[in-house]
């Protein structure tokens, strides 16, 4: 579904991904860590294409296109979704006017009918209820004024609407108690399919606790530097990532 | 108490009012004789009295403005004398002594040293002064560095081309009232001129430019910046200077080429006036300056003089990528009005501007800041940040605002934000609890009021001005 | 130049004679000394009044077409439609809530005049140049009393309407007694289309009494070849609170003015300002809040989306007295060019004489937040929907703050298709 090979990726002229490679197939779970400024986040944003993140070398593809070709929202359209670290507020646009604009046009890209207003306000109150924000969230701006935990909470609202293929998630487990990452993470386990596949960014170990990997990557200056499965993530818990730069200086 | 200080400062300031007519000082009155007069006693070839007198015709054409928020009794243009040549040595004050012992109060907290204090008073020691190495020394690193710092009237004598290419292309003369006044009479003023690639090796300063004194009525600066330069300059001083004429209106240009910097700092103490506002200097001058690509004007300036202050340097941000700087603390007290500020012109592309302005007011005086940031339908990406704080002291001044904004750029940002604050009773008991004065607490809240302009201030000028503030501010608090 | 204009307004207005002349008078008098606004006169800096010097226009013949006001699902409001300044409701026939009473210029009793007395130029400052013309030259006039203590429910709605050729006056004149509680719509609409010229002058002038509350509303939906030049004033009494949502389009020249004025103390003003200006119309709203006394608040938000070749003009005063201490004022203007033609003209000022008080203003001409594009493209929409939501969300906001919700339900569809077809320009 999606394969990153040899990819390297420039924010404002600084070279931060340096050659990374990743296959995620479809239904797999895959988590990435790493200490800050590995470029964990870098990998979200130059996957969804924002500007300023740019890809110079190798290739990306994503269910047989070339991802780096398309547009942010032609991106989102073909099945990628986005779950942001720090969402943005905006005033004056509701929350329900935005899903119900963003369903309907990723609807039009796969084929699909739009939905009718009752049918949309019947799935967007659903989707609300399950990751547990008040319906009145969704008459008011976006993010407006929302807590740091309902703005992760309706980054997954989303997700659970707008369906998509793959769904990565940029740290969202940060800056939430345990009842949040609770929500957080069924939200998401209830929309593993065997199908959708999804990529976990994340600095700690705990939210695997609540949505168990297939996959586990440890990203190092811009590089997987190792991967494994679940158990890999039990030994950063305890080892942390200090291991990182002695295998780096051996490997120099 | 308060009022015996005032009344020795306006008894000292009044007798600097009067002067005796001499043999080359001109009667009061306007005329194209008189500029003719002007142009003969500065010995100045043909071109530049025929600038003058174009100049006067178009001032009498001109209404005065009346647009700021300010008041003042009509200026009488044909009561005030145009030229007088510097005082001669024996009617100076012969020594200190001499001099009001208030004035040397003040100099006395703000630490100038003796032979300055002469200087700034106005006695009859100036040729003692000239003599002093540190000039000399000063003018030959200049030189060494191809640096030209020199009275704007030895300018149009030794380099007229310079002088010719751009006199009033920055300041037209018939941009406003008060600077075609100015091209018409101006006696005297800086001339500076940084060489290609050049920065120079030191701070300008018009203390160090040796010319008459007394010519700081109708003062007339010309700095150009060719390709790649630096200059930093400085104007004024912060002790209050003696001065003869109550109006004053200067005309700055600022010529900056591509990739040039100007840093031009000011502070300006000239008499206020006493309590009721009687006497005291009227300031009203016109500084510009314009940026080529990538070149920057900063412009930084403390204002706690003159009974009013009318003035807005500016800069026109011409070539692409350019930067203005407007860095302000305007403070009033007593019955001072001003209405100060900047304009922003932005033409080219991705050109940025930044206007921070403090305005203090305290007594029964009025501050406004008063400014124009203006997008051109060519300026894509242009951005300004204006940032206008007032601070009040005491209920019985005003602090006003009044930004124009006009925009039509679909690509440029601008944003504009202004406050009013007092100093709160919470911060005075904070610090007096603390073990100060009421006095103290204010200065100290003021100067942190302040810290964003004084920063920009090159550093000597910089503590200065809060000591300036602390002093203009004795008396303030209830 | 307009001057002879203003001239032969004079002129009519000495001929107009009614239970109103001495305060007439008076404006008459302050009228003869005015001069015509030129590039010079700060109020009309940026609005040029050149469109007079043409300008042919005949008063309403008398026999103008009955029409009704426009439907707002769900409004349920007391209508009184004036075309060209001419009544068309029948006043006496109207079923009034209680403690409302409903009068006209040509129909008031004794204590509507009574009213009009105490209201008419007593709170729209007299430096506003067309509101002394509207005093003179207003034949027809709304007068509205709300008795103290009255709570009414139902919305009073004034429908202005303008059409093609005419030239035209009116006013509007309300009292709330204390503890009223009232909304009032000033409803302004063109039946001329959009290339015929009309002018009309519109003031409304609303004594607000201690404690009492006023919703209102101002919808200057003009648009086209109209001059409408009009104003709001509020004087505001103890403890009196004002909820007001001014709507406006441009027009060839739509220039409204505002007074809030704080009388008495621990009064509370929210002014909420949209403009929409389709290309090549002229918007100019300046206001003035004045804080004459103690312990008062205002909060003004003015947004405003800027066609091509149009021109959107703001002048937001705020004057603290002297005395007026711990007030509490803010405003804050924003404002959106769509394309490289459309232009602003923003002026928010501040003028205080008071130390203990806390204002600021805020001023903004920005691009749409590149962080929010990107935010509404990961999530599937294009670029342009992205701008056309954020933008139109700009003005959105204030408009779901409008406490009459069928009236902001209504608004909503229609200034999005006039967004709409102004981004497809």
């Amino acid at each position: 579904m999606l394969s990153i090979k040899n990819l390297h990726a420039n924010v404002e002229d600084q070279n931060i991904l340096k050659g990374l490679n990743l296959e995620v197939g479809p239904g797999e779970v895959h988590a990435i860590m790493g200490p800050n400024g590995a470029g964990k986040s870098t990998l979200g944003y130059v996957l969804s294409g924002r500007d300023g993140y740019e890809a110079t070398a190798g290739n990306i593809d994503f269910s047989g296109t070339n991802l780096l070709d398309l547009e942010v929202e032609e991106r989102a359209q073909a099945g990628l979704f986005l779950a942001f670290q720090y969402p943005v507020e905006i005033p004056g646009v509701s929350n329900m006017e935005f899903m119900k604009e963003s369903v309907n046009v990723i609807r039009k890209a796969r084929g699909e009918e739009p939905l009718s207003a009752a049918e949309f306000l019947k799935k967007a109150k659903a989707a609300a209820k399950q990751v547990n924000l008040p319906l009145d969230f969704l008459k008011r701006g976006v993010n407006e004024g929302f807590s740091g935990g309902e703005k992760k909470r309706n980054e997954i609202m989303q997700m659970i609407l707008l369906e998509p293929k793959l769904c990565i998630l940029d740290e969202s487990d940060s800056g939430l108690d345990v009842d949040a990452l609770q929500v957080v993470a069924n939200g998401v386990n209830s929309q593993r399919d065997g199908k959708r596949s999804f990529i976990i960014i994340t600095h700690y170990q705990r939210l695997l606790d609540y949505i168990k990997p297939d996959f586990v990557h440890i990203l190092a200056d811009g590089k997987v530097a190792k991967s494994g499965g679940p158990e890999l993530a039990k030994e950063v818990e305890k080892t942390g990532y200090a291991w990182l730069e002695k295998a780096g200086e051996k490997a120099e | 108490m308060s009022e015996q200080i005032d009344q020795a400062i306006a008894r000292k300031y009044e007798a600097g009012f009067i002067s005796d007519i001499e043999s080359d000082t001109l009667p009061p009155g306007l005329s194209e004789d008189v500029i003719r007069h002007i142009s003969a006693m500065k010995e100045e070839p043909e071109w530049m009295l025929e600038w003058r007198l174009r100049a006067f015709e178009l001032w009498k054409k001109m209404p005065e403005p009346d647009w700021a928020h300010i008041g003042y009794d009509l200026i009488d243009y044909q009561s005030i004398s145009y030229y007088s040549a510097p005082k001669s040595m024996k009617d100076k004050p012969q020594s200190l002594a001499e001099v009001d012992p208030e004035l040397l109060r003040t100099y006395e907290k703000l630490g100038i040293p003796l032979h300055e204090q002469e200087m700034l008073a106005g006695v009859a020691v100036d040729a003692v002064f000239d003599s002093v190495s540190v000039v000399t020394t000063f003018r030959a690193k200049l030189e060494e560095a191809g640096v030209i710092f020199c009275p704007i009237s030895e300018a149009i004598k030794k380099y007229p081309e310079l002088v010719k290419k751009y006199l009033g292309t920055v300041v037209p003369r018939a941009d406003n009232f008060f600077a075609a006044l100015n091209s018409a009479v101006f006696t005297d003023g800086s001339f500076v001129y940084i060489p290609k690639g050049v920065r120079s090796p030191m701070e300008l300063s018009t203390y160090f430019r040796i010319n008459e004194l007394n010519t700081g009525q109708f003062e007339r600066t010309l700095i150009i910046a060719e390709e790649g330069s630096y200059v930093s300059y400085l104007e004024g001083c912060t002790a209050p200077q003696r001065d003869e004429n109550q109006l004053h209106a200067a005309v700055v240009e600022l010529v900056a080429l591509d990739d040039a910097e100007i840093k031009y700092s000011t502070v300006q103490n000239w008499y206020p006036g006493d309590e009721n506002g009687k006497g005291g200097i009227y300031n009203f001058v016109t500084k510009r300056g314009i940026c080529e690509k990538n070149a920057k004007i900063s412009w930084t300036q403390v204002e706690t003089g003159s009974a009013v202050t009318w003035k807005y340097p500016s800069c026109i941000l011409k070539g692409d990528n350019s930067v203005g700087e407007f860095y302000s603390v305007a403070l009033t007290r007593g019955m001072q009005q001003a209405d100060t500020g900047t304009k922003m012109i932005h033409l080219g592309k991705n050109t940025k501007s930044t206007i921070i302005s403090k305005g203090i007011s305290a007594g029964r005086s009025s501050n406004a800041y008063r400014g124009l940031v203006r997008m051109g339908p060519n300026a894509d990406g242009a951005r300004n940040f204006t940032e206008c704080d007032s601070l009040l002291i005491g209920d019985q001044c005003g602090a006003h605002t009044f930004p124009y904004i006009e925009s039509s750029n679909p690509s440029a940002i601008v944003e504009h934000e202004a406050t009013t604050s007092k100093v709160s009773d919470d911060q005075l008991f904070l610090c007096k609890q603390r073990g100060m004065d009421a006095e103290k607490a204010v200065s100290l809240i003021v100067n942190g009021f302040c810290k964003e302009v004084f920063k920009e201030l090159p550093m000597e000028f910089a503590v200065e001005a809060g000591k300036l503030l602390e002093i203009s501010l004795e008396g303030s608090v209830g | 130049m307009s001057q002879s204009w203003l001239a032969q307004a004079i002129a009519r207005a000495s001929a107009v004679n009614d239970w109103l002349q001495p305060q007439r008078k008076e404006s008459l008098a302050l009228l003869a000394t005015q001069e015509w606004p030129g590039r010079r006169t700060e109020a009309w800096r940026y609005t040029s009044l050149h469109a007079f010097d043409k300008l042919a226009l005949t008063s309403a013949s008398g026999d103008v077409k009955q029409h009704d006001a426009p439907a707002v699902a769900g409004l349920n409001s007391l209508d009184i439609v004036l075309v060209d300044g001419e009544l068309q409701t029948a006043i006496e026939a109207l079923q009034l809530p209680n403690g409302v009473r409903v009068s006209s210029f040509s129909n008031a009793d004794a204590q509507a005049q009574e009213v009009a007395h105490a209201v008419f130029a007593k709170v729209k400052p007299a430096k506003h140049l067309f509101g002394l013309l509207n005093d003179t030259l207003a034949q027809q006039g709304i007068i509205i009393d709300i008795a103290a203590g009255a709570e009414v429910q139902q919305p009073i709605r004034i429908v202005n309407y303008v059409t093609a050729g005419v030239e035209s006056h009116n006013r509007i004149l309300v009292r709330l007694g204390a503890g009223a509680k009232a909304a009032i719509i000033e409803h302004g609409a063109n039946l001329s289309g959009s290339d015929a010229a009309a002018f009309n002058t519109a003031f409304a002038e609303y004594l607000i009494g201690d404690k009492a509350q006023l919703e209102h509303y101002r919808l200057a939906l003009h648009g086209g070849k109209v001059i409408h030049i009009g104003g709001s004033h509020f004087q505001l009494h103890n403890e009196a609170r004002l909820n007001s949502t001014l709507v406006g389009y441009g027009s060839q020249i739509s220039r409204i003015d505002a007074d809030i004025h704080h009388a008495g103390e621990h009064a509370f003003a929210k002014f909420n300002n949209i403009y929409l200006l389709a290309p090549s119309e002229h918007f100019d709203l300046h206001s003035s809040i004045e804080h004459a006394v103690p312990n008062g608040t205002t909060e003004q938000n003015a947004r405003g989306i800027v066609g091509d070749k149009a021109v959107a003009v703001f002048n937001g005063r705020i004057h603290i007295h002297r005395y007026a201490q711990k007030t509490l004022a803010e405003l804050n203007n924003r404002n959106l060019l769509l394309t490289r033609g459309a232009r602003v003209n923003t002026k928010p000022e501040l003028e205080i004489y008071a130390d203990d008080v806390q204002c600021a203003h805020g001023a903004t001409v920005a691009e749409i937040n590149e962080e929010a594009l990107y935010y509404l493209r990961s999530r599937g929409l294009s670029a342009s929907q992205a701008k056309v939501m954020l933008s139109f969300g700009f003005i959105q906001e204030l408009i779901t703050q409008m406490p009459n919700h069928s009236l902001a339900d209504w608004l909503l569809p229609i200034l999005h298709e006039r967004f709409v077809a102004m981004e497809a320009e």
